[in-house]
């Protein structure tokens, strides 16, 4: 048993890796463990011809991993886009860990990141004892991806500075690192190409240049499909989190996760859940997270100042602050939900008046 | 059974197949054969030349009706890849004879058993003359017949789609996807024939036959007449005789039971007068969503591969495709270079080798357009989807082509309503308490909306209450050409126009609009349309951010609501669209009318008064009461208008929600010294818009008004005279005199106007002025005492 926290996806499912490579006898491209069908396998989940069972890690659009794969099989890059929460890393991690056996080829994108994390660094004792050579050049994941022919990784691509982000467009599309102090460049090996993941709520902070997306294929991950399958993630993630905290409360009924993810639902596609009615959408995201954290929140309400049982008011005030996060048009939108959609819903007479308390 | 004679070849085709055309016609080819017989109503023969005429471009279709009645109908839309038109037009190239071979549509087209009420057939027919196909022309029975099984569906699809079947077999849910693998795909295939016909034979002694005995006797007897035609020709002595027909007939054809037993089942069949012709088609309504029963998912892409297949020039089908993609997403200002397309093509053949397919299909193609050219996002390839795949290509025919059905139909019903058409313009009074009459209009409503101003409804007040309609007439040459071009909606007057105003609701985003539209479709009443438009209407209001359009179509929709035609079952749904609305307006009110110029506040004021008026219609106290709160919290907003802030005080009066007091105070709040006299003059102008009776009923209201004339310094004066005069201009005559009488007298008297006549009754008695008084009662015993 390891002691380590959470260990990478090669390490976790090496056997599933394993069981797969033995039983893939389809063609692999150059430098890749298992062939473009075995890795969606992996990510999807089946059974081997041996029996095996691989246990899906991704549940949803099985024509959004085929496309992903197939778009590392055309050495093209990959972009994930999607809202927080919508299984991006995940995705990307398991896709490096099935196609390379390497995960940690990672650049993670920050305000802060510079060009040396992208392209290489220096060792500056042994640049300024012996010069710069290779062995003075501190090469980033990037560039290791590179010589090894493996996936390399940036999480959070739109979070980098835009001149940045721009090192790596020769990478891409050249799929070389010039390195000019030594004269000599970095040529990429059969195999090599990058998964980047992006939050599309985040366009504002540093939007891509139309140069850098058009090397990327981009790939949209949806949110949860039915109703059914967001209540039971959020009603799983509300009780973990829920004993994490220590909160005294009891975990919320079904029934109140059902009416929050069906606002949260409602109020993200425009639309009632019957069809009937349209609705405006607000700014926010509405993501299936802050649906789980407006229930911890009543939760930590209800057990501190209530009865331990979350009600309508409970939820109240942490929904509020999910819906309007732009303080004028927001509210015209949760204002006309609440009187046009909440008022008239049976049984949700309790919500409406909550609601009227908060303003 | 005997076996067919070696003189027929039989060719199972898929209606609508690109593949399946360009192989029937590479067979035929080598075939050379002497008869062509084609599955389709021997009623259209005749018409078969006319597809050789150059004005005549798919898509068209075949349309046979019900003399005397043209909702009954069936059509037969052809596409330049449908098989059955490249078999037309290759016989009428080489001079073949050409024959349809389905069983008459004389015999098909009869009327319901049980004749329904007139006002509730038309939709039903509709619906299944639009779903009728080819492989299975008529459905006649009525879909919301409780007679009607509910199995006949499941063997119509089967019939209709025998693929679909094949393809469950094969692992796949979609029988296009399928069949697009298969045979579309394939560039070799002289085997393709045989094949099917195997596989719908072992397919048909498969399939359980069908449960409904009317539907089980019609099939057969269309395999009869079909059998029939084959043994005529066969007795004229053609040696090579092609056969076109569905891929699910062609086990029957291949075995023949002796003639007699065909015979009887042909015997004694009912039959209706029917007429062809031919109509102008369009690859929205061959689409499967438009409801066509043997419509295709993608007739733009299908005619795409069969252009491909015949052209010369080289490169690969996706290749082609994307830079039709590309070029259209370029035309609409999208980011879509050749690098995009290259990438593109790339990754769609990837995903096909990835799903073991060797060229990729219309899934890989969209696929990886969405990947590449459309960065990820799905917006785009609605579009590529309408103007691409679907299609909007129109077809056209030839005016040598018999009259249309519209046509007919408008003939008919002008005979039926005596309403001539002259060139010559005239009036026509309509009471529309008489049937007669109110059929009149419904029809005149109903050409305009179809874009035939035959009659233009006059708005002047004739003076004979609500009850009249004015119209005038005038028929105009080249309405016969509007009524051809108004024939893809419908073959019906009503149909016509019930179809046209949901396209135009559909296609429509201003608020307004469509509440207009709504009124119209009332008026012509088209019960069908107006669920459809106040759906349309329902999302645009929640859609809207415009408080402005919110507010222009509140009237309308109130008095409608009101007063309206509306069926029982629609009057709710208004209601709630319109209870909808104004709470919108209520919850936005303040912010639209924030910082808002000379002209938007007049504009502001119009809408601002047309709401006041329409709320009362809905008579509900609630809707009122958040009306008057919303005026309320308008009339103390800082910075409002002064035109809107007098008009929301003056509501508020009216309506008594606040005391008197409050209205002074405000009153002289926006009079007093500190603001600007431009403002209040706008306020004054707000507030007396209309009448200024007020001023003569509260003498402290007067005296505010004149303290603040007073004091007004000399230029600001001159200013706001202009504002002035034209808000009391506005006044009537007589009250003008009142006030002018009124300025006339010190403004500290605590008098009233009223009170002036007779000076000497006490204050608690209301005054009479007997005098004046007596000189009315000659005339009001006239009229109270008969």
């Amino acid at each position: 048993m390891s002691n380590v926290l959470r260990q990478h996806a090669e390490q976790q499912f090496a056997e599933e890796l394993d069981q797969l490579a033995r039983s893939d006898t389809r063609e692999r491209p150059t430098n890749w463990r298992l062939s473009p069908w075995a890795v969606a396998t992996y990510l999807l989940g089946g059974t081997l011809d041996n029996g095996f069972q691989v246990s899906p890690k991704y549940i949803g659009n099985r024509r959004i991993i085929e496309i992903a794969v197939a778009t590392l099989a055309t050495d093209r890059a990959l972009l994930l886009y999607g809202l927080p929460g919508t299984a991006k890393s995940w995705v990307s991690e398991h896709l490096a860990a099935a196609i390379s056996g390497d995960s940690t080829l990672l650049v993670q994108g920050t305000a802060g990141t510079s060009e040396e994390q992208i392209r290489y660094g220096w060792n500056y004792a042994s640049l300024l004892a012996n010069g710069p050579s290779r062995a003075a050049l501190v090469p980033s994941p990037m560039m290791r991806a590179m010589e090894r022919g493996l996936i390399a990784r940036v999480e959070e691509l739109t979070r980098i500075p835009s001149d940045v982000q721009d090192s790596l467009i020769t990478v891409l599309s050249e799929k070389t690192l010039p390195i000019p102090e030594l004269g000599s460049e970095v040529q990429a090996t059969r195999g090599f190409s990058v998964i980047a993941t992006a939050n599309n709520r985040d366009k504002g902070v540093n939007e891509l240049s139309s140069a850098l997306k058009r090397r990327f294929n981009t790939v949209i991950l949806p949110l949860p499909a039915t109703a059914d399958e967001e209540t039971s993630i959020v009603v799983k993630r509300v009780g973990e989190m829920g004993r994490a905290l220590q909160l005294p409360a009891e975990p919320p009924a079904l029934a109140e996760v059902r009416r929050v993810v069906q606002i949260f639902r409602e109020l993200r596609d425009g639309r009632t859940e019957d069809g009937k009615t349209r609705i405006k959408s607000p700014s926010g995201t509405l993501s299936t997270a802050e649906a789980i954290s407006v229930l911890n929140n009543g939760m930590a309400l209800a057990g501190h100042f209530g009865d331990g049982t979350v009600r309508a008011g409970d939820v109240m005030s942490g929904l509020v602050g999910a819906v309007i996060k732009d303080p004028v048009q927001d509210a015209v939108v949760w204002k006309e939900y609440l009187e046009t959609v909440v008022k008239e819903r049976d049984g949700w007479k309790d919500l409406y008046r909550a609601a009227r308390e908060v303003e | 059974m005997p076996a067919i004679p070696p003189a027929f070849h039989l060719f199972g085709i898929r209606h609508h197949g690109p593949g399946c055309a360009r192989q029937l016609v590479a067979e035929l080819e080598r075939l050379n054969p002497d008869c062509l017989l084609i599955e389709g109503p021997p009623e259209a023969d005749a018409l078969l030349p006319l597809a050789a005429d150059p004005a005549m471009q798919p898509p068209v279709a075949l349309l046979v009706y019900a003399i005397d009645d043209p909702r009954r109908a069936a059509f037969f839309p052809l596409a330049a890849f449908s098989p059955e038109w490249q078999a037309i037009r290759f016989a009428l190239q080489r001079g073949i004879p050409a024959r349809f071979m389905d069983l008459p549509q004389k015999h098909q087209l009869l009327p319901p058993p049980q004749p329904t009420p007139p006002a509730d057939a038309p939709t039903d027919q509709t619906d299944q003359t639009d779903q009728t196909d080819q492989t299975d022309q008529t459905d006649q029975t009525d879909p919301s017949d409780p007679s009607d099984p509910p199995h006949a569906d499941e063997d119509l699809a089967l019939q209709r789609d025998p693929l679909t079947w094949l393809a469950r077999a094969a692992g796949l849910d979609d029988g296009e996807e399928w069949w697009e693998r298969l045979v579309e795909q394939r560039h070799d295939g002289t085997s393709l024939f045989p094949a099917i016909a195997e596989a719908m034979t072992a397919l048909r002694s498969e399939a359980p036959p069908p449960r409904h005995p009317d539907h089980a006797l019609r099939e057969a007897r269309r395999e009869a007449w079909m059998r029939e035609t084959l043994r005529t020709a066969h007795k004229e002595g053609f040696q090579r005789i092609a056969v076109v027909c569905g891929a699910w007939h062609v086990p029957a054809l291949a075995d023949w039971p002796p003639a007699a037993r065909d015979r009887e089942l042909l015997t004694r069949l009912p039959r209706t007068a029917v007429e062809v012709t031919w109509a102008p088609w369009t690859y929205g309504r061959l689409a499967s969503e438009s409801g066509y029963g043997a419509g295709v998912t993608s007739p733009g892409y299908y005619h795409f591969l069969w252009e491909h297949s015949r052209s010369t020039t080289h490169g690969s089908l996706a290749s082609h495709w994307m830079v039709h993609v590309s070029r259209l997403l370029r035309e609409q200002g999208l980011d879509a270079s050749s690098a995009h397309a290259i990438e593109a093509v790339r990754l769609a053949e990837t995903l096909a080798s990835f799903r073991g397919r060797s060229v990729p299909g219309l899934a890989e193609l969209n696929e990886a357009v969405q990947t590449i050219l459309c960065h990820g996002d799905d917006a785009p390839l609605a579009l590529i989807r309408r103007t691409l795949i679907v299609g909007e290509r129109l077809g056209e025919i030839p005016d040598s082509a018999p009259a249309v059905p519209l046509a007919r139909s408008l003939a008919d019903e002008q005979r039926r309503l005596r309403l001539k058409p002259e060139a010559l313009e005239r009036l026509l009074d309509l009471d529309l308490r008489k049937p007669g009459d109110l059929e009149r209009s419904h029809l005149l409503h109903r050409l305009n909306l179809l874009g035939i101003p035959w009659g233009e409804r006059s708005e002047a007040h004739s003076g004979k209450g609500t009850f009249h309609e004015i119209w005038k007439l005038r028929w105009q040459p080249e309405f016969a050409v509007r009524v051809v071009e108004a024939s893809v909606w419908g073959n019906t007057i009503e149909n016509a126009a019930t179809g046209l105003a949901l396209d135009r609701a559909a296609r429509s985003t201003e608020l307004a609009t469509v509440a207009a539209l709504a009124g119209e479709v009332l008026l012509a009443n088209l019960p069908d349309a107006v669920a459809g438009v106040v759906s349309r209407l329902e999302d645009l209001a929640a859609l809207t951010g415009a408080v402005g359009q919110l507010m222009d179509a509140v009237p309308a929709l109130a008095s409608i609501a009101r007063y309206g035609s509306v069926r029982r079952i629609e009057a709710p749904r208004i209601r709630h669209v319109l209870d909808g609305m104004v709470a919108r307006i209520v919850i936005g009110l303040p912010g639209a009318c924030a910082s808002l110029d000379d002209d938007a506040a007049q504009a502001m004021h119009t809408r601002l008064r047309g709401v006041d008026q329409a709320v009362p219609l809905l008579e509900d106290a609630n809707q009122t009461a958040a009306w008057h709160q919303a005026l309320q919290r308008l009339a103390d907003l800082d910075g409002l208008h002064g035109l809107i802030a007098g008009a929301a005080t003056r509501r508020l009066l009216d309506d008594a929600v606040e005391p008197h007091e409050s209205t002074l105070r405000r009153l002289a709040f926006a009079l007093s010294f500190g603001s600007e006299p431009a403002h209040a003059a706008a306020w004054l102008e707000g507030f007396l818009h209309g009448s200024g009776l007020v001023l003569l009923h509260d003498d402290r209201l007067w005296s505010a008004l004149d303290a603040w004339l007073a004091q007004l310094p000399p230029d600001a004066f001159q200013r706001t005279l202009p504002l002035l005069r034209r808000t009391f201009g506005r006044f009537e005559s007589t009250e003008r005199r009142q006030l002018r009488e009124r300025s006339r007298q010190p403004s500290a008297t605590p008098t009233t106007v009223t009170t002036r006549a007779s000076a000497d009754t006490p204050d608690s008695q209301p005054p009479f002025h007997l005098e004046r008084a007596e000189r009315l009662t000659p005339f009001l015993r006239r009229i109270l005492i008969p």
